[in-house]
C-alpha cells in the first residue's frame, strides 16, 4: 500500500488527538488522556515546543471507512544521555488497526532515526510494557535491545501529590 | 560504570549552554571551608531536561542525580530533587520520570519513600535502545523509502 511519512504541522493536532486516543484504547487504558487537541497545538507548535511529530498518510483511495487518511503518528523529543550525549526519546508509536502489517510503523521509526541523527543524536530510546509482546517483537525485530532486562534499568516516575510534596521539600531544607 | 562515559566537557558546554539547551542542570556546591581534600567545592548534581507525555502534557525527566559519597547523609540529595520538582512545577509539568538500576536498593528505597511508583514493576514498563550503529541502520531505511 503506497503511503508517505512527513513532519507535522499544526493542522495535524485534530488527527494526532484522535489517534492519541485510539492508542490509549489500544493500550487498555482510556480514561487516562487528559490532553486535549488545544494542549497540542499550544505544546508542539509554539516557540519552545515540548514535542516532535510525524505523521503517516495514505491516498485518497484507502482513506479508512471513517474517511482518513492521517492513519499514523509517531511523537518524539530531544533527549539526553549524561554518558553518550544528544538522544531522542520516542514517547509514541501507532498505526491504526486495519494499516498494520505494511511497514508504515517501521517507516515512522526510520524517519525519527534519520531526523535524530540528522541533530546529532546517538541513541534512539522508548519504553514498551512488556506484555504487549507484539510492539515488544517487532521492537527487537528493528535491531534494538531490552535496557530493562539487560541492564535492570527501572523506569521510575514520581507525580500528583507526590511530586507536589517533593517540591514543597525544598523549603523545609 | 566507568568505561561507560563518551563526551567530553566541551560537549557538555556546547549541549546545556547554547540557545536550545538539550538539558539543565542544577549543582550543589559547599563553601570552601568544607571542600574535598581535591579542592572541590561542586559536591552534587542534577541534570533533567523536558519531555512529554501525550497522555498528561509537559513533564520531566532526571537523566542524572548524584552526590559525592563524603556528603551523602545530609540533605543534599533530598535538596537536588525537591529543586528539580519545583522548577518542573514553575514550568506546569505534571511528571517527573527517571530510572534507578534494578540493585541499587538504597536509591530505590529513597524515591519510593518520596511517593514514586517503580512503572516496571507495576506496570511492565520496559526501556528499549538503538545504540549508535543499530540506529545508522534504522535510518537507512528511512532514506530507501
Amino acid at each position: 500500500m503506497e503511503f508517505s511519512i512527513r513532519v507535522a504541522t499544526l493542522e495535524d493536532c485534530r488527527d494526532m488527538a484522535r489517534m492519541i486516543a485510539e492508542l490509549a484504547e489500544y493500550e487498555k487504558v482510556p480514561d487516562q488522556v487528559k490532553i486535549t487537541q488545544r494542549d497540542l497545538e499550544q505544546d508542539g507548535f509554539s516557540k519552545n515546543p515540548f514535542f516532535q511529530a510525524i505523521i503517516a498518510e495514505v491516498p485518497e483511495q484507502h482513506r479508512s471507512k471513517e474517511g482518513h487518511c492521517k492513519v499514523g503518528y509517531a511523537l518524539y523529543f530531544f533527549a539526553y544521555s549524561s554518558w553518550k550525549g544528544r538522544s531522542v526519546y520516542m514517547e509514541d508509536l501507532y498505526v491504526m488497526s486495519e494499516y498494520r502489517g505494511k511497514g508504515i510503523g517501521k517507516a515512522l521509526m526510520s524517519k525519527i532515526a534519520q531526523l535524530g541523527l540528522a541533530a546529532g543524536c546517538k541513541q534512539l530510546n522508548f519504553a514498551v510494557p512488556n506484555w504487549n509482546k507484539p510492539s515488544v517483537d517487532f521492537s527487537l525485530r528493528q535491531g534494538c535491545w531490552n535496557v530493562t532486562s539487560d541492564l535492570g534499568y527501572h523506569c521510575m516516575r514520581c507525580e500528583g501529590p507526590a511530586l507536589e510534596s517533593l517540591a514543597r521539600g525544598e523549603a523545609k531544607h | 560504570m566507568p568505561d561507560g562515559m563518551k563526551i567530553s566537557h566541551e560537549e557538555l558546554e556546547r549541549d546545556g549552554f547554547s540557545q536550545n539547551p538539550f538539558f539543565h542542570c542544577l549543582v550543589a556546591e559547599v563553601p570552601p571551608q568544607h571542600r574535598t581534600k581535591e579542592g572541590y567545592t561542586l559536591v552534587g548534581y542534577a541534570l533533567y531536561f523536558y519531555t512529554y507525555s501525550t497522555w498528561e502534557g509537559r513533564s520531566l525527566y532526571m537523566e542524572d542525580f548524584y552526590v559525592m559519597p563524603e556528603f551523602r547523609g545530609k540533605g543534599i540529595g533530598k535538596a537536588l530533587i525537591s529543586n528539580v520538582a519545583r522548577i518542573g512545577k514553575e514550568h506546569q509539568c505534571v511528571r517527573l520520570n527517571f530510572s534507578v538500576l534494578s540493585w541499587n536498593t538504597p536509591a530505590i528505597n529513597f524515591y519510593l519513600n518520596k511517593g514514586a511508583q517503580d512503572l516496571t514493576t507495576s506496570d511492565g514498563w520496559h526501556c528499549f535502545r538503538f545504540d549508535r550503529e543499530a540506529l545508522d541502520k534504522l535510518a537507512e531505511e528511512a532514506v530507501k523509502q
